[in-house]
């Protein structure tokens, strides 16, 4: 029990004391301390450090120095590194101070387990500071008395401490103040500096572990000035043209020193700098003249200066300043070369005089005029020529001859020496020999072997040849005594073409020509190649050369690339010349893929692909297979027709049918009112009544005849008969109705011209009866003028049938496969009376009141009513009814108008009219 | 005026000095290595040609009166007139040798520089908004500790002499304004009459021998 209130009231304790590292002047106090306090080691040394504990702790805590716990940070120090000198003192030992950090800790483990801080310190390692080295002092001047010296010097290596560095100097007997740097190491400005003092100056360099100080520098300040450069500097002419005169100030006095100078200078626009020679200006002054310069030309100077004696630096160069020189007469007279254009007239010349301006320092000074002088060296007696110009190019006419042409350049001070051209007849001298280029970097080459005869100077033409353009000559003159030049301003990649002309003291020579590149490439596209033809095996590829613009260099060669869709590619290479290929041995009905491309020394490029199939058929094997099948065809058809006219008889019998003529019919025959003129006769010989095989009828509906009574009919039958000759003439398609009026088809059928007519123009009309129960039915004749000729039959039959049959007779047509179902409710009311004509016409009365009274149980006209509807039906017989009862009255009231109605069925108005409604 | 200025003076020391090598009395001379640095130099070939130009001291005193205001400004010949002032005796001539040359010129020059120290006190004091005439005195006094700085070197090296006594003037520090400004014109005049003397008495002993 005693020992567990003992083991707390330690812990206790040691929280107290232990735990606070620095509470040695607080209410508690540490158990110990770390000898040494926050040293600072050299790195790499070996370091030992002490914890030694206090007596006080080792009463109450029975805590001993074997109990200490030496820790880096958060890590343990091995006890290999301990060693208890007593057992209130512990050391550690490390042998190398690299492997330490912050914080180094002394612990101690209470009662084996309970690991407790005692103190801790601060371990700082670092280095020694370096002897600076290459200390080094200028002297800047900043103004005319003000003067500061900047000293630099190689601190050496980082020392991871705080180290001062301090520029000391003095004199023999007085030391100034340090110069401590700020925010560098390595600099120190001085500004109380005294001339013509020896001052020694060093660096010191200081921290915690030591103190290094540089070699000492002994300098008279005055030997280290960097001066300012010269100022207000000025340029001034001269009366000669080639010098110029400086002027400036010194910002030294020469009772301080004595200055030597520095003067360049440079052209304007030039970057290159000439310079004075030194020995010219190694003496102090504040002028200068420079002498060799060109005449009228505009210099920049600079100037700088040091001490005389060389001891120093240069002073910055001063503010450029430019002056220009006078003028002098032009040194040379200007280039000058011509072309002769002889299009209009090879007698006549147009001679266009073009000479180069000359270079600035060929002209010295403005040229204000050229002066050109022409002589006619053919002609002695001719006058000179002369005229003033001030551009660069002048334009004669001239006679084919030889001429000397003058050319002097005139600025304000005088005239150029005179160039001089020949121009003679003819370029009959010997031209160069091998003419040839070369690039070299950014220029063309241009050489030639010189001919046998003495050559004053050559002449180098030359364009850049465009396909758009025409070709902008640009020359040079070359002396006699070369054999090659330096174009310059050549493009890459462009086209060129180059002349040279020998000018000879009496003539000149010939031009040779040569094109080149400066510098080639690929072309900036490919050939477009298409097919010019396409056969069964073979293509022809036709391309078009690139243009100059897009060759880029000299076309070596052309190759065409080929292929089907799944084949290999097959390449053709073609001479550059060609513009047109064939491929050969191509598959039929195949589709290829094509493209070209061109290629210079410098690469290729590929044009677009083109597609084509070849034929499937070579040439003339589809005229081999048609022109045979046509041939057979055609002796097919032959052979057809041939048969056809041998079988004539049997086809006309089918296909042509013999038509029965109405007027062999047994009641034509039998009734005494037929027409003599009528020519049945013939008709039974061409149509015997045997000879009827299939005959039908067609019928056309008209409802309206459905509503026909048998009341109706009867008086209308019984006037047929008494009339049937002449009514048979009344047509049953022209003009006919169920209202038709018998006698018109009576007096109709009178005529054989009708018939005629009738035959020619048909008028067909439909009739549209309407009404409703009492209401009275309003007649509507609507007329067709349908000019289809009638059939003969028909015709026939509107000659020869019955007045009575004039209304079925109307709706009646021919129809193969007659066999109609008769019961019908679309069949109109007299149909039953069409059948009477081709059957029997014998029974025809009894049949139709057979017929009559047959329907009087059942309506007529049920085919549109269907026997459900009775008003319908009697409103419709009423209607019927009363149309043939009005009929006669019609006839009877208007009798003239039947007979001079046409007898053709022309449209009948309502005026004319028959036909008005009722 | 035959005034030289204190450039010129401090060029013509560092004329090589062939003379007779005294023996030497001492340990050394003080800052050895910088004084034997000397050897060997001076090469001014042009005699301190900026001697016609305006010189420090002239310009000096000429600000110095500026500054004072009157009656200094219109009395100066009467009020600065050096006459009755302690002043170093600087009895030597063309002829006299290059030692005693060396020791007159140090006795002044150390006299000038405690002069000008006084003088630069007062007038920090009499007028402290003069910036140019403090900026001219330090310059001016920085320039005399460079002649001194150059005379004890030539006097230890060539002649072994590491000590000269020298005597001083009155304090000017616990005088009247007037007294103030009066001894700093008249040490400033004798100090202008005195230098162009001494440069005349030093040409002939820059002559390399």
């Amino acid at each position: 029990m005693f020992s567990r209130w003992n083991w707390v009231a330690c812990g206790f304790y040691l929280m107290l004391n232990i735990c606070s590292p620095d509470a040695s002047s607080g209410l508690v106090q540490s158990c110990g301390h770390i000898i040494p306090e926050s040293p600072v080691l050299a790195l790499g040394s070996n370091f030992t450090a002490l914890c030694i504990l206090n007596e006080s702790c080792l009463d109450f805590g029975n805590i001993y120095a074997s109990q200490i716990i030496w820790k880096i940070k958060n890590k343990v120090v091995p006890k290999e590194q301990y060693r208890e000198i007593n057992r209130t003192v512990s050391s550690v030992t490390f042998n190398d101070t690299s492997s330490l950090a912050t914080p180094l800790t002394c612990n101690i483990l209470a009662d084996g387990q309970i690991e407790q801080n005692i103190y801790g310190i601060t371990v700082t390692v670092g280095l020694a500071p370096e002897k600076p080295r290459n200390l080094s002092c200028i002297v800047h001047q900043r103004s005319r008395f003000t003067y500061v010296m900047t000293c630099t010097w190689n601190p050496g290596r980082h020392t991871f401490l705080d180290t001062q560095f301090r520029l000391r100097y003095s004199w023999p007997e007085e030391i100034f103040p340090d110069c401590v740097p700020k925010d560098v190491n390595n600099s120190c400005t001085v500004t109380d500096i005294q001339f013509f003092v020896n001052t020694e100056i060093w660096v010191e360099a200081s921290n915690a572990l030591g103190k290094a100080e540089s070699d000492h520098l002994v300098v008279d300040p005055i030997d280290i000035v960097k001066p300012l450069s010269p100022q207000n500097v000025s340029v001034s002419s001269e009366v000669v043209p080639t010098v110029l005169k400086l002027f400036w100030e010194n910002w030294i006095s020469d009772a301080v020193m004595t200055l030597k100078f520095n003067i360049r200078y440079r052209i304007v626009g030039d970057a290159n700098w000439m310079e004075v020679p030194s020995e010219d200006t190694a003496s102090p002054r504040t002028s200068f003249i420079v002498q060799g310069l060109r005449p009228y030309t505009e210099y920049v100077f600079s100037i700088r200066c040091m001490k005389e004696d060389g001891e120093g630096y240069w002073s910055d160069w001063s503010e450029e300043k430019t002056g220009i020189t006078p003028e002098d007469q032009p040194s040379k007279g200007p280039p000058i070369w011509r072309i002769i254009d002889t299009s209009h007239s090879p007698a006549s010349w147009t001679v266009h005089l073009i000479w180069k301006a000359l270079k600035p320092f060929e002209a010295n000074g403005v040229i204000l005029q050229y002066e050109v002088t022409v002589r006619d060296k053919s002609s002695l007696s001719s006058p000179v020529k002369k005229y003033n110009v001030t551009s660069t190019n002048y334009t004669l006419q001239l006679q084919e001859g030889t001429y000397e042409v003058t050319l002097i350049a005139r600025n304000s001070v005088g005239a150029s020496p005179p160039s001089v051209l020949l121009i003679p007849a003819s370029n009959s001298k010997a031209p160069v020999k091998n003419l040839r280029t070369l690039p070299k970097h950014d220029k063309l080459w241009v050489g030639w072997t010189a001919p046998n005869s003495y050559v004053l100077k050559y002449v180098v033409e030359w364009c850049l040849v465009s396909s758009s353009s025409d070709c902008v000559i640009e020359w040079q003159i070359a002396p006699g005594d070369v054999q090659g030049i330096d174009l310059e301003g050549i493009k890459p990649f462009k086209c060129y073409l180059i002349t040279v002309y020998p000018l000879y003291a009496d003539g000149q020579g010939s031009g040779q020509s040569v094109k080149a590149y400066l510098k080639q490439d690929r072309p900036s596209k490919g050939p477009t190649v298409q097919t010019k033809k396409v056969g069964k095996a073979e293509a022809v590829l036709t391309w078009n050369h690139l243009t100059v613009e897009e060759q880029n260099g000299f076309i070596r060669n052309y190759t065409i690339l080929y292929k089907t869709i799944d084949g290999n590619e097959t390449v053709v290479t073609v001479d550059p010349s060609k513009t047109e290929y064939t491929l050969s041995s191509l598959t039929s009905d195949t589709l290829y893929t094509v493209r070209m491309m061109a290629s210079t020394d410098n690469g290729s490029r590929t044009g677009p692909d083109f597609t084509f199939t070849t034929q499937k058929f070579g040439k003339g094997e589809i005229e081999a297979i048609v022109v045979p099948v046509c041939l057979a065809f055609l002796l097919m058809v032959l052979l057809g027709v041939l048969f056809c006219f041998n079988k004539r008889d049997l086809i006309k019998k089918h296909i042509w049918p013999i038509v029965p003529d109405p007027s062999k019919s047994n009641i034509a025959q039998w009734s005494p009112q037929v027409p003599a003129k009528h020519n049945f006769n013939s008709k039974d010989q061409m149509y015997p009544e045997g000879s009827f095989t299939d005959v039908s009828v067609v019928e056309i509906e008209a409802d309206d005849k459905k509503s026909f009574s048998e009341q109706d009919l009867k008086p209308f039958d019984l006037l047929k008969k008494e009339k049937s000759t002449s009514e048979g003439h009344s047509s049953g398609i022209g003009g006919s109705s169920c209202m038709s009026s018998p006698r018109q088809s009576v007096s109709d059928s009178d005529e054989g011209e009708t018939t005629q007519n009738t035959s020619s123009t048909v008028q067909y009309s439909t009739v549209v009866l309407n009404g409703y129960r009492d209401q009275t039915p309003l007649h509507v004749f609507s007329r067709s003028e349908s000019t289809q000729p009638l059939l003969d039959s028909e015709e026939r039959s509107e000659d020869h049938s019955g007045g009575a049959d004039s209304t079925p007779q109307r709706q009646q047509y021919f129809r193969q496969n007659g066999g109609q179902d008769e019961t019908s409710t679309d069949r109109p009311c007299f149909e039953r009376a069409k059948q009477i004509t081709h059957a029997n016409e014998g029974d025809l009365v009894g049949f139709v009141q057979l017929q009559i009274s047959g329907q009087s149980s059942q309506p007529l006209g049920l085919g549109m009513e269907k026997n459900t509807q009775e008003p319908a039906l009697s409103s419709v017989l009423q209607t019927c009814t009363e149309g043939q009862t009005v009929r006669p009255e019609t006839v009877e009231e208007n009798p003239l108008s039947v007979d001079e109605m046409p007898k053709s069925y022309l449209p009948q108005t309502v005026r004319q009219g028959g036909y008005m409604p009722q | 005026t035959g005034v030289v200025p204190f450039v010129a003076l401090l060029l013509l020391q560092r004329r090589p000095v062939a003379g007779r090598a005294l023996l030497v009395t001492g340990s050394g001379c003080p800052s050895h290595g910088l004084c034997m640095k000397r050897e060997g130099w001076g090469h001014r070939g042009d005699g301190g040609g900026g001697g016609t130009q305006g010189t420090w001291g002239d310009t000096l005193l000429s600000s110095q009166l500026k500054c004072q205001g009157e009656p200094f400004s219109s009395e100066s010949d009467k009020l600065c007139n050096p006459a009755g002032i302690v002043f170093p005796s600087f009895r030597v001539n063309r002829t006299s040798e290059r030692k005693e040359v060396m020791v007159a010129m140090y006795k002044l020059f150390a006299f000038l520089n405690a002069s000008l120290g006084n003088i630069t006190r007062d007038q920090e004091e009499l007028n402290p908004m003069a910036k140019e005439l403090l900026e001219r005195l330090h310059n001016t006094t920085k320039t005399t500790r460079g002649l001194i700085s150059n005379l004890t070197c030539l006097l230890c090296k060539n002649y072994n002499i590491f000590q000269v006594d020298v005597r001083y003037g009155d304090s000017s520090k616990n005088k009247s304004a007037f007294k103030k400004k009066q001894q700093g014109c008249q040490v400033l005049r004798k100090y202008v009459q005195v230098i162009g003397q001494a440069a005349r008495v030093l040409l002939p002993h820059l002559s390399p021998s």
